[in-house]
């Protein structure tokens, strides 16, 4: 406080002013003495003595005043604090009917901050029952309540279902769009090559292959069911059980064929007698009749 | 009351107590005149109520609060201003006596009074305040 540039708080603002309501005071108490005018020191030094003389017979009395088993201080206390600092108290009358031509000076400044009505939102809390009237008030609600900004996620079916189609719609257009892109593309039109383009098929050298050939899933399952011979019985016997069942008008020759294809299946591996199918098993040729 | 009085009290039985005040057998004759002992300023009190001291009652309550004192009746608060601008003034006047001796000390100027003008300064508050047991002590310059 010793005149620093800092911004003061509203609580410092309180005590400077009244401060310098001292330092009036203690001015305007030398004039009455006779100065006119007085150093700056001087009169610093006599608003310190003064601030810490009322202080002190505060302090003072309240001490008695609880020395005494009482709180609210009484002219007696007041009395017996000024004797104690050495005050001769039978001279105040005197002194006070001397001083009555002085001016009286300095109105306080009273200085209460208020928020503005524009700044406050929302109500504050009301104090609880336990805490005094003149302590400050709580502060905003915003400052300790949050609430969260995000909308509910829309759970309506209908909404939903019609997001996933037009969503997996723009993914197989953007897929397509992609592969269209960047690799080799055919087109509809002759001339108009960029408007529709479709993805060139890529033909295989045997076509057919991969209807023949098992999924990579069924691959899989294969090999998990390798070590299992068991089976390899059972299924000898639900072949042509199963040849019976599925094929209701099968040609002779077919039959045999089939036949002649579980026992050969049969002696193969068991890995391969555990597929059921019947258009997966090896093929075989049918006999070439020859003309003689 | 004398006879209640001279029960209860341990003193001499010379010892009179009237008004609520104990005589000393040596005051008796009448060389230091007791004081009545009710409350001095009782009276003065209630005259306060229309006089303001230059101190204003919001400051000098302001001061009292920080220190714990509360006062209930405004008149105390008044009370305690007074006394207070009585001390700075007596320093003060105190401090006019010192400048004033300074001045006319060498004796210079006989004719015309010493000029009005007075400043008060450290050197003179200095000396007015030691003999109030208070001593002030200020750098010539600090940096």
């Amino acid at each position: 406080r010793s005149g620093s540039k800092h911004a003061t708080t509203p609580a410092d603002n309180y005590y400077l002013a009244r401060r310098r309501t001292l330092q009036v005071v203690v001015s305007s108490l030398l004039t009455e003495a006779g100065f006119e005018s007085a150093e700056k020191a001087a009169v610093e030094t006599l608003t310190e003595m003064l601030q810490s003389y009322i202080s002190e017979i505060g302090r003072s009395a309240k001490s008695y005043c609880e020395h005494t088993a009482r709180t609210q201080p009484t002219l007696s206390d007041i009395v017996v604090t000024l004797v104690e600092m050495g005050f001769n108290v039978e001279l105040l009358p005197a002194y006070a009917k001397r001083s009555q031509r002085m001016v009286i000076t300095a109105p306080p400044v009273t200085n209460q901050p208020v928020t503005p009505k524009a700044l406050t939102a929302g109500q504050n809390k009301p104090h609880p029952s336990h805490i005094p009237s003149h302590f400050p008030e709580f502060p905003d609600p915003h400052t300790y309540i949050k609430t969260p900004t995000y909308r509910e996620p829309v759970s309506d079916y209908q909404v939903l279902r019609e997001k996933a189609a037009s969503q997996r719609r723009d993914v197989e257009r953007a897929l397509t769009r992609f592969m269209a892109k960047t690799g080799e593309t055919q087109s509809l039109f002759k001339d108009d090559v960029s408007t529709f383009p479709l993805i060139a098929a890529r033909p295989f050298t045997v076509p057919y292959l991969t209807a023949l050939l098992p999924s990579e899933l069924e691959m899989q399952q294969m090999e998990e069911t390798d070590s299992s011979e068991q089976d390899e019985q059972t299924d000898t016997d639900n072949l042509p059980l199963h040849m019976g069942t599925d094929d209701s008008g099968p040609e002779k020759e077919n039959s045999s064929v089939l036949q002649q294809n579980t026992s050969l299946s049969g002696s193969r591996n068991g890995e391969e007698n555990v597929i059921d199918n019947p258009y997966l098993r090896p093929v075989k040729k049918p006999k070439i009749r020859r003309k003689k | 009351a004398v006879p209640v009085s001279a029960a209860v009290a341990a003193a001499p039985p010379e010892g009179a107590m009237s008004n609520g005040v104990y005589m000393p057998p040596s005051a008796a004759n009448g060389d230091v005149k007791p004081v009545v002992s009710s409350t001095p300023l009782v009276d003065f009190l209630l005259q306060l109520e229309d006089y303001t001291p230059t101190i204003p009652d919001a400051v000098t309550g302001y001061y009292l609060n920080r220190a714990g004192f509360e006062a209930s009746d405004p008149r105390i608060i008044r009370l305690i201003s007074l006394a207070a601008q009585k001390f700075i003034s007596d320093i003060a006047n105190d401090a006019l006596q010192h400048c004033k001796m300074k001045g006319t000390a060498s004796g210079s100027s006989r004719n015309k009074s010493k000029d009005k003008k007075y400043t008060l300064t450290m050197e003179d508050l200095a000396p007015a305040l030691a003999e109030y047991g208070i001593n002030v002590k200020k750098p010539h310059y600090f940096t």
